[in-house]
């Protein structure tokens, strides 16, 4: 009966329960082996209060015809949340706000005498705005005088790079797309700055954590393990939570943050460019629009007016921190900023690279918005229109695209410190590779601009 | 004196938590060394939560026991 149900290729470690697609839908098999627990979560009123609290996925218990093992105690159906996202994708104030969110969990867990036994970011999720626990079966009963079973995997997972960002630099939040269960504490404690030896709450949680790893890692023999009073695991919580709270990154100065106010773009221009992608919006009528460099989401807000889901995506950590600040200030449930260089969009990883997906597999969205991108992919980074035509037309069925002539003083800034070897950046080339992939709808140019937006639709693949 | 005397209560609780042990079972592998640096950084951290409640409680009575003489 297994090899009938469609698992989700991230499904596999926890035995108490597993994820699988029926008929276009998401459900989650509740075994056997968790039985007790989920009984205990749903009768203790943890599940309401977390569920009313927006700290954990709300699900509804159904019976599936056909699905009958003798391992499974029940089916749920969780509510679906448009995109995953990943840790490696958030900025420095979304990987805080899950790791709160995850002890705000945890404290209310042992309130109802649970407790979570793990502590993954893949668990949390960004739906309505805000982070979720996604994973139900992350609870357990508490056990008397028990500690922590997943204390190294939140350090490892929320702590290790939140210190990294905050202390050291901000890029080095990468290194949780290399190491898939979080980052190794003797690296991280390796990689901070002298000073935070000096840092209690950094001292503890990782320099010594990890030297406490090294010293009793390599003991094979069965472990007892010791006790921990309740006070006691509620004070490192606690503790854990004011360490993740001191942790702050401030954006500024990088290279496309004051981008909007370096612009050759005139307010007339900047009107003009809105109220076109406006008019292409309503055309298209998306429902999931993923905007491409997005910076601090300008554009993404025009597409929000017109009730889609939107990730606004960009380059650049700092864009992305004052986007996802904006969207937690004004309470925007329609926008998820994330961190993605378009260059190298995020890879499938994981076990047999089906564990995370890659961008394109997360796709296609409705419409893209690739608003003043294409020079810096064709110019920047060298690649041709037919490459950039060819994969923009994978990953979305509209595109509204921006084209950026040589003569734009964006361009020429580009240009002025290499050899112009751009012979077919020219609007008619641009236009011939993408009309391989596209139709192109519409065609305006920007009044007081070099510059020319299009709508395009995807060619139907024969 | 004192202090010391206090410091070797603190070891020998720790001592006495880490002997006094069960087995445990869990699908996430909490690392041996996290589980034990866990016990000894909780019971720290747990020591210094109940002083610091400690030391409030003597301070507001030295306050109170001030302002009410005055």
């Amino acid at each position: 009966m297994d090899t009938l149900i469609k698992r989700i290729s991230s499904s596999f470690r926890d035995p108490c329960g597993f994820l699988f697609v029926e008929d276009g839908n998401l459900f989650r098999s509740v075994n056997i082996l968790y039985q007790k627990n989920y009984d205990h979560l749903i009768q203790s009123g943890l599940y309401n209060k977390l569920v009313e609290d927006k700290l954990l996925i709300s699900h509804k218990e159904v019976h599936l015809s056909g699905i009958d093992h003798d391992s499974i105690y029940k089916i749920i159906q969780p509510d679906l949340v448009p995109f995953i996202s990943y840790p490696y994708e958030w900025c420095f104030s979304q990987l805080k706000d899950a790791a709160l969110t995850l002890i705000k969990i945890q404290k209310q867990a042992l309130e109802y005498n649970m407790i979570l036994k793990d502590a993954s970011a893949y668990n949390i999720q960004f739906y309505q705005g805000k982070p979720l626990l996604i994973d139900t079966l992350s609870f357990e009963i508490y056990k008397n005088n028990h500690p922590w079973v997943a204390y190294r995997q939140f350090c490892q997972h929320f702590l290790a790079p939140l210190s990294l960002m905050a202390s050291s630099d901000i890029r080095l939040g990468q290194l949780t797309k290399i190491y898939i269960d979080g980052l190794p504490l003797n690296l991280v404690s390796k990689l901070l700055p002298i000073s935070t030896w000096f840092n209690f709450s950094l001292l503890s949680h990782v320099h010594l954590h990890a030297k406490a790893q090294k010293r009793y890692g390599k003991k094979t023999s069965s472990f007892a393990v010791p006790n921990i009073s309740k006070q006691s695991l509620f004070a490192l919580i606690n503790h854990l939570e004011s360490t993740i709270t001191s942790l702050n990154w401030l954006p500024a100065g990088t290279e496309w943050v004051e981008y909007y106010e370096d612009t050759n773009y005139s307010q007339e221009a900047t009107n003009h460019k809105k109220q076109l992608v406006e008019t292409y919006l309503s055309q298209c009528k998306a429902s999931t629009v993923w905007d491409l460099g997005a910076n601090t989401g300008v554009f993404s807000r025009i597409a929000m007016q017109k009730d889609a889901d939107i990730i606004a995506f960009d380059a650049d950590p700092a864009a992305v921190e004052i986007n996802y600040r904006h969207v937690r200030e004004n309470k925007e449930s329609k926008i998820l900023p994330l961190c993605l260089d378009l260059t190298n969009p995020t890879p499938a990883i994981g076990w047999a690279n089906k564990e995370r997906l890659s961008l394109a597999e997360r796709g296609p969205a409705d419409t893209l918005l690739a608003l003043a991108l294409i020079h810096h992919l064709a110019i920047s980074n060298n690649v041709p229109f037919g490459h950039i035509s060819a994969f923009l037309s994978e990953i979305c069925h509209f595109l509204v695209i921006e084209f950026v002539p040589k003569n734009d003083s964006q361009v020429q800034r580009l240009l002025s410190t290499r050899e112009d070897i751009f012979y077919h950046y020219t609007q008619e080339h641009f236009e011939a590779a993408f009309q391989n992939n596209f139709s192109i709808l519409k065609r305006d140019k920007i009044c007081t601009s070099q510059r020319t937006m299009y709508l395009m639709e995807k060619r139907n693949e024969l | 004196m004192l202090e010391n005397r206090q410091f070797k209560i603190f070891i020998s609780i720790v001592f006495i938590q880490l002997i006094s042990s069960k087995q445990v079972f869990a699908y996430l592998d909490p690392g041996t060394g996290s589980y034990i640096f866990q016990v000894l950084i909780a019971a720290l951290i747990g020591g210094l939560v109940t002083i610091k409640m400690f030391w409030r409680k003597i301070i507001n009575f030295i306050k109170n026991f001030f302002s009410t003489k005055h």
